[in-house]
C-alpha cells in the first residue's frame, strides 16, 4: 500500500513539475501578420507586422490607434534578428499566424535562398503563407503601408493576391513550399509575385491614408518576377505574367480583348482553362507540347456583329485562340531567349515523359532550354453570349 | 423483516394476552401513549371488543360502515356463544372488509396497525384479527416533473408502492410480471418491490438483486437513493449504474428487455438494474417517433454530451497552448476580447463556471416564486456585467452558455450531473498540458467507464463489448421491423421480441 501511495505520490508530482510548459495566454502573443526580410549591407532587417487586436475588434470603439504596428530589428541573421525585436516589442512575436512574407528587392538580387531557410524550417511558422516580392521598394515600406477596407494590411496583400490570380490572371499565389520546391530544382527557376508601391510612402503610414476616400499610397501587383539561381532578374509584364498563368494552369477565369472583323472590340470572359504540358523526345530531341483548352462567354461587345450566327462564333473562337497562342509564344521567346530560365517546369515534363533520356540532356539543359521546341495549341470554345443576344448598337441597323 | 429480530426487547416479541385490558396496556405503553391511536370498546352481549387503530392511516368512513356497524348489529341480535364462535363468526359472516388476517403476536399487531390495518381483540381470547382499511394520504398520478415528453404517456409513478406496481401492470398485463417484496429498514419499515417478468429477466440477475437487497442492514429507507447507493456496483465510480425514471412507460420498456425495477414507498423514482451508458442517453419518446428523426437526435445527444464535457477545457487548451488551430480572424477576435482580462483563461473559465453551477444550484433550491429575481440576477451579474467590467470575456461567456444548454440534453439527470463535476479536473488538464492534457483526460474516462460493470454486464455495452446486433438501438434507432430481438448480454434466453412483419401482400420486409 505504501508504495502505491509513493508512486501515486511520484505521479501527482510529475503533473505539477512539468505542468503548464510553453502555456501562453492569448494576451501574451504579439500576432505577425506579415514578415518583410531586407537586406541592408551584411545585415539582415527584419520588419513584422502585428496586428493590434482591440483595433480590429468590431465591438470596442476605435481609438485612433493604427490596426496594425510593425516593428523593425536587424541582425546578422534572421533568427538573431527576430529574438533582438523583443527589445522593441511589447510581446513576443508569434508567428504561426503568418500571412505573407515579403521579401525584399535588394535582398531577391541578391539570391533569396539563404533567407528562405529560418521560415521554411522553424516549427513556429506555418508553411501555407504566401510569399511575395517588393518591387522597386523595400519590403520595410511595404509593410508599413495602411490599406484601408482590410484594416490589416497583410489581409489585404493575400486576399487581392489570390482574387487576382482568380479573376484577372496576372499574379500566381506561392506558397513557402512551391517557392522552395521551385528553387530546390537547379534546373528551373522560380517565380513570385512581385508587389509595388504607388503613391506618397511617408503618408502611407500615417492614419489619414485610410481616412479619405482616394487614399494617397497603395499597393499594387505589378506582374511576376522572374528569379534565376535564386536571384531576382526581372518583371515580366501584364501581358506577360497573364500567359505564365495560362501555361501554369493557374487561370480560373480572365478577360480576353479581339479585335472585330471591321472597327471595334469584343471582350471575352474566359470561365475554363485547362492547360496540358507534354514533354516528349524526338530522336534525342526534347520537345513541349502545350494544349489550353478554353471556355468562354462573350462578355462585352463593342461592334456591330451578329452573334446568332454561327460562322461569327466561329470567327470568335478563332480570333481568341491566336490571339492567346500569339501572346504565349511571345512571352515564351522572352523566357527562353532573353532569361534563358526555365520557370513553367519543362524540365520537370521531360523527366516525366523519359527519365532515361532527360538525364542524358539533364546537364546540358541551360544550353537546350533558349533552343526548345515548343508546340503551343489552343482550343477556344464559346460557351453563351450573357443575358443580350445582338449588340445594342445593332438594332437601329435592323429597323432601317 | 427476520433482521429486525435484533432489535426486539420482549415485550415487542410476545405473545398476546387473553386480557383486553392487559392488552391494550401493554399497546399504549409501547407506542408511547401517542394520541394518534384511536381505541373503540364494543360489547357484544358479555363480551368486549376493542378496535385498534391509528388516525390518518386508516379510511374512517371505511371503519364505521363495515367494521363499527356490523359489530353493532352483531351485538343487537344478543348471540349468547362462547368467545371462540363469536370470533369465527365475526371473522366469516359479520364484517364487510376485503381481507382479514390473524394476529397472535405483538410484533405482527404493530406492524398491521402502523401499515393503516384496523386490529380487533377479543377479550378473553389470546389472538386478534387485522381488517384492511389502508387509507393513506396519497398524491394523484401526475405527469412527470423531470421526464417530459411531447408524444407518449403523460403519467408519472407517486410515492404510494401500490400505485406504482398497479401503473406497471397496466402497461403489462402478463401473468409472467412478477412481484418479489421486501421490507428494508428496521425503524422504517420501507416496503421495496421487485419487479421483473419471469422468462424475459435473467434468473441469476434476480436472485443477485435479492441477495444484495437482503444484505441491506440499515435503520432506514426514505429514498430509492438509499438503495441505489447500497446495491450499486461501482461504489466508488461517479458513474450511475443503475437507471432511474418516474415514467411507467420508460420502466415497463426497461422490464421488457429484461431488466429488474425496484419499487420503493414513499418515491416516485424506480430504479433499474442492469443500467448500460446508453440507457441515460436514450429517451422514451425515441421510440414514439419516427426511427429517422430519433437517430438523429440520438446523434445530437452524444455530441451535446461531448460537448457538455469537452467545450471548457477546448477553450482553454486551444486559447493557452494552440493558437495556432484557429482561423487567424477567429484568433484576432478573441484576443480582442482576452485585452484586458486579467485572468489567465483557466481561472477565467473556472470563474465561470462555478458561477454557473451556483446559479443553477440557487436557482433549482430555492422558492419558485422568486425565481426571475434570481435569473435576472444571473444574466445581468453573468451574461452583462461581467464582460462590461472585463473580467471575462464574451467567449467565455458563449462557452459556458453552450455548456450550460448542452448539460440539459440529457434525458437522464444522473449523467448529467456526472459531466458535470469532470468537467473541472479537464479543464485544470487542459491548463496544465493543453489538448494533449485533454486527450489524456478522456482516455482516463473511457479506460474507467470500460472497467465499470453494472450486475455483472458491462457498462459500455454494446460498444465495448462491441455487439453488432445491438447497435440496432445504441448509438442509432433503427426501424422498428428490424429491433426484433432483446439485447444479448442482459438476457440470454429468451432473446426474441418480434416476428417479421408480413404485410398484406404477403412479402416479407
Amino acid at each position: 500500500m505504501a508504495k502505491v501511495k509513493g508512486i501515486g505520490l511520484l505521479c501527482i508530482l510529475t503533473l505539477l513539475l512539468s505542468g503548464c510548459w510553453s502555456k501562453r495566454e492569448l494576451n501574451e502573443l504579439a500576432i505577425v501578420v506579415a514578415l518583410g526580410i531586407d537586406k541592408v549591407e551584411d545585415h539582415y532587417e527584419i520588419t513584422v507586422q502585428i496586428v493590434d487586436p482591440s483595433e480590429i475588434s468590431v465591438r470596442q470603439v476605435s481609438t485612433q490607434r493604427a490596426p496594425v504596428i510593425t516593428y523593425h530589428a536587424q541582425g546578422e541573421t534572421i533568427f538573431e534578428a527576430i529574438r533582438k525585436m523583443t527589445t522593441v516589442a511589447a510581446r513576443k512575436p508569434y508567428f504561426s499566424h503568418l500571412q505573407v512574407v515579403v521579401l525584399g528587392e535588394d535582398l531577391a538580387k541578391e539570391g533569396i535562398d539563404e533567407s528562405l531557410d529560418l521560415i521554411a524550417r522553424d516549427h513556429e511558422f506555418r508553411n501555407d503563407f504566401d510569399v511575395i516580392m517588393s518591387y522597386e521598394a523595400t519590403a520595410k515600406e511595404v509593410l508599413n503601408i495602411l490599406t484601408p477596407i482590410e484594416k490589416i494590411p497583410a489581409n489585404k496583400m493575400v486576399n487581392s493576391l489570390r482574387t487576382s490570380e482568380k479573376a484577372w490572371g496576372s499574379t500566381i499565389a506561392v506558397n513557402i513550399d512551391e517557392l522552395v520546391d521551385m528553387l530546390h530544382k537547379e534546373e528551373r527557376g522560380a517565380i513570385l509575385t512581385a508587389i509595388e508601391i504607388h503613391g506618397d510612402r511617408k503618408l502611407g503610414m500615417d492614419q489619414t491614408n485610410v481616412q479619405r476616400v482616394k487614399t494617397s499610397a497603395w499597393l499594387q501587383y505589378a506582374g511576376l518576377a522572374v528569379f534565376k539561381d535564386n536571384q531576382f532578374v526581372g518583371l515580366l509584364s501584364e501581358e506577360d505574367s497573364k500567359s505564365i498563368s495560362f501555361l501554369n494552369d493557374t487561370i480560373k477565369s480572365t478577360v480576353e480583348r479581339i479585335a472585330c472583323p471591321e472597327k471595334g472590340t469584343l471582350s471575352m470572359e474566359i470561365t475554363q482553362s485547362h492547360t496540358k504540358i507534354k514533354g516528349t523526345f524526338e530522336r534525342g530531341a526534347p520537345k513541349i507540347d502545350v494544349q489550353i483548352n478554353i471556355i468562354q462567354n462573350v462578355d462585352e461587345v463593342g461592334c456591330t456583329i451578329n452573334l446568332m450566327e454561327s460562322a461569327t462564333m466561329d470567327y470568335i473562337n478563332q480570333k481568341t485562340a491566336q490571339g492567346i497562342q500569339k501572346r504565349i509564344e511571345k512571352t515564351l521567346e522572352t523566357i527562353q531567349q532573353y532569361y534563358q530560365v526555365d520557370i513553367l517546369g519543362f524540365c520537370d515534363a521531360l523527366h516525366r515523359a523519359d527519365a532515361k533520356q532527360w538525364k542524358k540532356i539533364k546537364g546540358d539543359w541551360p544550353t537546350i532550354f533558349p533552343e526548345l521546341q515548343v508546340n503551343i495549341d489552343v482550343k477556344v470554345k464559346t460557351q453563351g453570349v450573357g443575358t443580350l443576344q445582338n449588340s445594342l448598337l445593332n438594332m437601329p441597323k435592323e429597323e432601317e | 423483516m427476520s433482521l429486525s429480530n435484533n432489535t426486539n426487547t420482549s415485550p415487542f416479541h410476545e405473545v398476546l394476552n387473553e386480557s383486553l385490558e392487559k392488552n391494550l396496556k401493554i399497546i399504549d405503553h409501547t407506542l408511547g401513549h401517542s394520541n394518534d391511536i384511536m381505541v373503540r370498546k364494543i360489547t357484544v352481549g358479555h363480551h368486549t371488543l376493542a378496535m385498534i387503530a391509528i388516525d390518518g392511516l386508516v379510511d374512517k368512513t371505511m371503519i364505521a360502515d363495515a367494521v363499527i356497524d356490523k359489530l353493532m348489529m352483531y351485538s343487537e341480535e344478543e348471540h349468547e356463544f362462547d368467545i371462540s364462535t363469536i370470533h369465527q363468526h365475526i371473522r366469516n359472516s359479520f364484517l364487510t372488509v376485503g381481507d382479514i388476517a390473524n394476529v397472535e403476536y405483538f410484533t405482527a399487531l404493530y406492524q398491521a396497525i402502523l401499515n393503516g390495518e384496523t386490529v380487533i381483540l377479543l377479550d378473553g381470547l389470546a389472538s386478534g384479527f387485522t381488517t384492511n382499511t389502508k387509507h393513506a394520504r396519497d398524491r394523484a398520478v401526475t405527469e412527470p416533473s423531470t421526464e417530459s415528453v411531447i408524444r407518449g404517456p403523460k403519467e408519472a409513478f407517486t410515492e404510494t408502492l401500490r400505485t406504482n406496481t398497479a401503473l406497471i401492470r397496466r402497461k403489462i398485463k402478463s401473468p409472467n410480471l412478477w412481484i418479489k417484496s421486501r421490507v428494508i429498514g428496521d425503524v422504517t419499515q420501507t416496503d421495496v418491490a421487485i419487479v421483473y417478468i419471469n422468462g424475459i429477466a435473467n434468473d441469476k440477475i434476480v436472485a443477485e438483486v435479492l441477495a444484495r437487497l437482503d444484505r441491506i442492514d440499515t435503520d432506514s429507507i426514505l429514498e430509492s437513493g438509499y438503495i441505489e447507493d447500497y446495491i450499486q456496483d461501482a461504489k466508488t465510480s461517479i458513474f450511475p449504474t443503475i437507471y432511474n425514471s418516474e415514467r411507467p412507460d420508460v420502466i415497463a420498456g426497461e422490464l421488457l428487455e429484461g431488466k429488474i425495477a425496484i419499487i420503493v414507498d414513499g418515491t416516485p423514482f424506480v430504479l433499474v438494474v442492469p443500467a448500460l451508458f446508453t440507457s441515460f442517453l436514450q429517451s422514451a419518446e425515441d421510440y414514439y417517433q419516427h426511427w429517422f428523426i430519433s437517430s438523429l437526435i440520438r446523434i445530437l445527444r452524444f455530441f451535446g454530451i461531448s460537448l457538455a464535457l469537452v467545450a471548457p477545457s477546448l477553450y482553454v487548451a486551444i486559447t493557452t497552448f494552440h493558437q495556432e488551430m484557429l482561423p487567424t480572424p477567429m484568433l484576432i477576435s478573441i484576443a480582442a476580447q482576452r485585452e484586458g482580462v486579467p485572468f489567465p483563461a483557466v481561472v477565467e473559465a473556472l470563474i465561470m463556471e462555478v458561477a454557473f453551477e451556483i446559479l443553477r444550484e440557487a436557482g433549482l433550491r430555492m422558492p419558485r416564486t422568486i425565481g426571475p429575481a434570481v435569473s435576472i440576477v444571473g444574466t445581468l451579474v453573468i451574461g452583462q456585467a461581467a464582460v462590461d467590467a472585463g473580467v471575462v470575456s464574451a467567449v467565455m461567456v458563449i462557452i459556458v452558455a453552450l455548456t450550460a444548454i448542452c448539460s440539459f440534453l440529457f434525458p437522464a439527470y444522473g449523467l448529467s450531473n456526472t459531466i458535470r463535476v469532470l468537467r473541472f479536473p479537464l479543464m485544470i488538464v487542459a491548463a496544465m498540458f493543453g489538448l494533449f492534457g485533454v486527450m489524456f483526460g478522456i482516455m482516463l474516462i473511457i479506460l474507467h467507464l470500460c472497467s465499470i460493470r453494472t450486475f455483472g454486464i458491462p457498462y459500455l455495452s454494446p460498444f465495448a463489448p462491441f455487439i453488432l446486433k445491438d447497435q440496432k438501438d445504441a448509438f442509432l434507432l433503427f426501424p422498428r421491423r428490424w429491433l426484433r430481438t432483446r439485447p444479448r448480454l442482459i438476457n440470454q434466453k429468451n432473446m426474441v421480441r418480434a416476428h417479421a412483419y408480413i404485410n398484406r401482400k404477403g412479402r416479407k420486409e
